[in-house]
């Protein structure tokens, strides 16, 4: 469970790199792959890279910033309607605002499917594998 | 739905069994079960590990290649609904099947050939090395029908256990 002071990898491009979880909105006993938490920007990208020739890191979101984030990968395990459970190697999450859109413009990594239940349909067209 | 096959041991799993895992490379690792989960965290490399079909096919003990398998190979087109090719598919499975069956019997019957008279050979060596957990060896001597079973086999000791029986 993504509980209070869990660390997550940022999946996006929104210049965080790793959050903090402050709150799960999901649950109390914590969020899992799906759940939307409130997390404070831990380290953020200094803004001065460049990741491609055209393409320089973004600066959104700022270090000690307070964003919502939707969690995209999760190591604990989730379990499926069909009996399955599926697990992913770290914990990750993609920074959305208000509304549910996500603030950056890419998503790396594989995300999991249960985002498409959760309404979180541009994440998924954005991300390389489900 | 679709059944997939265990990363680790091979085996199919079927839906409500087992558990996924996703890479960060988005590369797919399915689980039968625990047992096989916990080993892939351990690294363990199923091509060294004794019970899975992966080691027993590269090692000889059982059918490797034929076209019995040829069947289950994955399909990712979907076909187009085809009642004839449903039928036709579903007897094609059940031959298969039974085939597969056989040539597995026959790749066994091939292993084990020469067993049967290699463990009497194994057998007899132990009776002679132990008979004294069985019958005492003044018995063998007083009662001269209590020899040790004659074997139709050219066995050296047993030629000479009898002619030491003959002399005493």
């Amino acid at each position: 469970f993504v509980q209070m002071r869990t660390k997550l990898n940022v999946a996006d491009n929104s210049g965080a790199k790793i959050v903090g979880c402050i709150q799960a909105k999901a649950r109390k006993i914590g969020g899992s792959i799906g759940d939307v938490i409130v997390a404070s920007v831990k380290e953020a990208a200094s803004g001065k890279k460049r990741i491609k020739k055209f393409e320089k890191e973004s600066t959104k979101v700022k270090k000690g910033d307070v964003v919502r984030a939707v969690i995209v990968r999760a190591r604990m395990q989730k379990g499926r309607r069909d009996g399955s459970h599926i697990r992913f190697d770290e914990n990750a999450v993609v920074i959305i605002n208000k509304e549910g859109e996500p603030v950056g413009t890419r998503v790396y990594g594989p995300v999991a499917a249960e985002l498409r239940a959760k309404k979180f349909v541009k994440i998924l067209s954005l991300a390389d594998d489900v | 739905m679709r059944l997939e096959k265990c990363w680790f041991c091979s085996s199919t799993i079927y839906p409500g069994h087992g558990m996924m895992y996703v890479r960060n490379d988005a590369k797919i690792f399915r689980f039968c079960r625990s047992k096989c989960h916990k080993n892939f965290k351990m690294k363990r490399n199923p091509r060294k590990v004794k019970w899975t079909k992966i080691y027993r096919k590269l090692h000889g003990k059982e059918l490797p290649q034929d076209t019995t398998f040829e069947l289950e190979r994955k399909r990712n087109r979907p076909e187009r609904y085809d009642r004839n090719v449903v039928e036709d598919t579903v007897k094609a499975m059940k031959k298969i099947s039974e085939t597969r069956v056989e040539r597995e019997a026959q790749t066994l019957a091939n292993r084990m050939r020469g067993k049967k008279t290699q463990q009497r050979r194994e057998d007899l060596a132990e009776l002679q090395q132990g008979i004294h957990l069985v019958k005492a060896p003044t018995a063998l001597l007083e009662e001269p029908s209590l020899t040790l079973p004659k074997e139709k086999m050219k066995v050296k000791v047993s030629v000479e256990q009898e002619s030491k029986a003959m002399e005493s």
